[in-house]
């Protein structure tokens, strides 16, 4: 990889560092789903070897780190997803694929309003049916917090990521210590298991980093450009470390049934730390949501308000409240994270959760190495701050691995045989299919229209003067009447 | 590409339109910022400072250390400032560069929608 000096927005009051951007990065990563893929990834492979398809993930993420840092590069912006997509592949499909990308969001908010609310109900010793009252007072707290704008500050995120990444590393070394016994194959993960056991394991793997690149949504608040590219690194890291010591303490020390249940985080914070420990894992638990809540929300909403405005998405989507907040999105949200993380907890399909959420990621990591390949062939002279070396190449290598992975991911549940994750993604490709290619050209044609009936209000020049003609209801104020090209507009103070 | 007074000119009505809009006050409660625009064309720049719930005067140049970063084309400015054009339009064909936090780009692009609610 090749990157070059920026100069970033050094400039600005209120810039995010390097630190924030790994912490967004690992954090947005890190959510309290985190627990339930590593617990059902070690399922897959023989004893305690489940680091080793943590570790090949980790080298896919890096590949997918590479097509993020230089999409990110080229198009440092919020909107980055609109942009390379729509200049990569025709808009419908751009359209078409991001709206079922962003259902990602709506299955981690769920599943970690699920997750916390079972843990809570868990450690109150309360019946089980009382994690969905949790998880709607969870969800209520969430999209109020929204709706007045509270948005936790990045020291704040600092602080609960590396407390959650401390806390977890902590819980899982000594889970391992105290049981005081031998690690059982970690070199052999294929140990009375078969070859598409590990692949299944490593598209979970995949799940354990996703989110990791919805860090590049910051780009126009970081202090300097790389620091986007280099927290996603470090972040990967980070994620490959903590990660690899759950999933060994997690096949160490809790036994099948405890593995697939919907707290596995909580038995070992207790198998670490008895009671106290199965407390504290709880509180790590809440913590995750944190950042989870905070950054699926806002990215989620602003990207359907910003849809919404750009006139691909129906005019009410981009209402805001006196707090400039897009209320119906984050309404929106809330309900149908909530109908999704009840029905979860219903019929306990969080496995299916996982394993929706893992090919969704691997797809998405398809139509990025998509996206890296073909703008390299229709842009070949666009700057890119950070190029990719061998990009074509492992363009291509990513479409296919990814490409295999999600289709693995989505047609297995808990090892065994389950189309239902890819019934899930169909519904939600199908519907934004339909959306993009029966509703939106009438919500298009509806823009257009509303915009022809607006009267311009720019005066317009005369030929070839370059100065405004004042005309019509502006020049009927009086106010600027004489006003022209050099006029004072009373309004304007050169700067020291 | 638009002249320092034509921008001056369309950023004054837009001032006047914000300032008196009991709404727009309401959301720039609490949210005093310094904003920076540079024009991509012709190179020039200017301030916007927005405090106590009310846009002050353009400024010519780059004045204090900004908050927001909005660069454009000198007629993009002027069009916005009129009401003529979208931002958001633009910002997702990446014709409009920001820099800045997430929240602040939000409050931006609130306060030219509302200044214009039947755009």
């Amino acid at each position: 990889m090749v990157t070059e000096p920026a100069t970033g927005n050094a400039a600005l009051r209120r810039a995010m560092g390097l630190r924030t951007a790994v912490s967004t990065s690992t954090g947005l990563a890190f959510a309290a789903l985190e627990y339930l893929a590593a617990a059902g990834l070690v399922v897959y492979v023989a004893g305690d070897s489940a680091w080793i398809a943590v570790a090949v993930a980790g080298l896919l993420a890096l590949l997918a780190w590479g097509f993020f840092g230089e999409l990110n590069g080229m198009f440092p912006t919020a909107a980055a997803i609109r942009l390379y997509m729509k200049r990569s592949m025709d808009d419908r499909a751009a359209l078409t694929i991001t709206f079922t990308y962003m259902t990602t969001i709506v299955l981690v908010i769920a599943a970690d309003a699920f997750i916390v609310g079972s843990a809570i109900s868990q450690v109150l010793g309360e019946a089980s049916w009382t994690a969905g009252l949790w998880i709607l007072v969870l969800l209520a707290l969430a999209v109020a917090a929204n709706l007045r704008g509270i948005k936790v500050a990045g020291s704040v995120q600092d602080v609960a990521t590396y407390t959650v990444l401390v806390a977890t590393t902590v819980i899982a070394a000594a889970a391992v210590l105290r049981s005081r016994a031998a690690l059982r194959f970690p070199l052999s993960p294929l140990h009375g298991h078969h070859g598409t056991d590990l692949i299944e394991a490593v598209a979970l793997g995949v799940f354990l980093y996703s989110a990791f690149e919805w860090v590049t949504t910051n780009a126009e608040e970081v202090r300097r450009p790389e620091h986007v590219h280099r927290g996603m690194l470090i972040a990967v890291g980070l994620l490959f470390v903590v990660c690899a010591l759950v999933t060994i303490s997690m096949s160490h020390v809790l036994t099948h049934h405890q593995l697939g249940s919907a707290y596995p985080q909580l038995y070992l914070g207790r198998a670490a730390f008895g009671r106290a420990g199965l407390w504290f894992m709880a509180g790590v638990t809440a913590v995750t949501a944190l950042n989870t809540f905070n950054g699926g929300f806002i990215t989620a909403s602003r990207f359907v308000y910003a849809t919404a405005r750009e006139g691909s998405l129906p005019r009410p989507l981009a209402a805001l409240n006196d707090r400039a907040v897009p209320w119906v999105p984050v309404v929106a949200l809330g309900a149908g994270s909530l109908v999704v993380a009840l029905v979860v907890a219903a019929s306990h399909s969080w496995q299916v959760l996982v394993a929706t959420g893992a090919a969704l990621e691997a797809m998405i990591y398809a139509v990025a190495a998509t996206c890296v390949v073909r703008l390299r062939g229709r842009l070949p002279h666009e700057h890119r701050p950070f190029r990719l070396v061998g990009a074509r190449t492992l363009g291509v290598v990513g479409i296919v691995v990814f490409g295999l992975l999600a289709v693995v991911a989505s047609v297995s549940v808990g090892n065994h045989f389950n189309p239902a994750p890819l019934a899930v993604i169909a519904v939600c490709g199908g519907l934004s299919a339909f959306y993009v290619l029966r509703v939106l050209p009438r919500v298009r044609a509806a823009e257009q229209a509303r915009r022809s009936a607006t009267r311009r209000r720019r005066p317009p020049r005369p030929a070839g003067t370059g100065v405004p003609v004042v005309t019509g209801e502006w020049a009927e104020t009086g106010e600027s009447a004489q006003t022209g090209a050099s006029a004072e507009t009373g309004a304007t103070e050169r700067a020291p | 590409m638009a002249t320092t007074e034509e921008i001056a000119e369309a950023f004054a009505e837009w001032r006047e339109r914000c300032n008196a809009n009991e709404r727009l006050k309401r959301m720039l409660r609490g949210w005093d910022r310094v904003v920076h625009l540079r024009t991509s064309d012709s190179s020039e720049q200017f301030t916007i400072e927005v405090r106590d719930q009310s846009i002050g005067p353009l400024g010519i140049g780059a004045a204090g250390e900004p908050d927001m970063v909005v660069t454009a084309t000198s007629e993009d400015f002027a069009d916005l400032f009129w009401g003529d054009l979208n931002p958001s339009e633009k910002y997702m064909s990446g014709e409009i560069v920001l820099a800045g936090s997430q929240e602040d780009v939000m409050r931006l692009d609130a306060m030219s929608m509302v200044a214009f609610l039947d755009q």
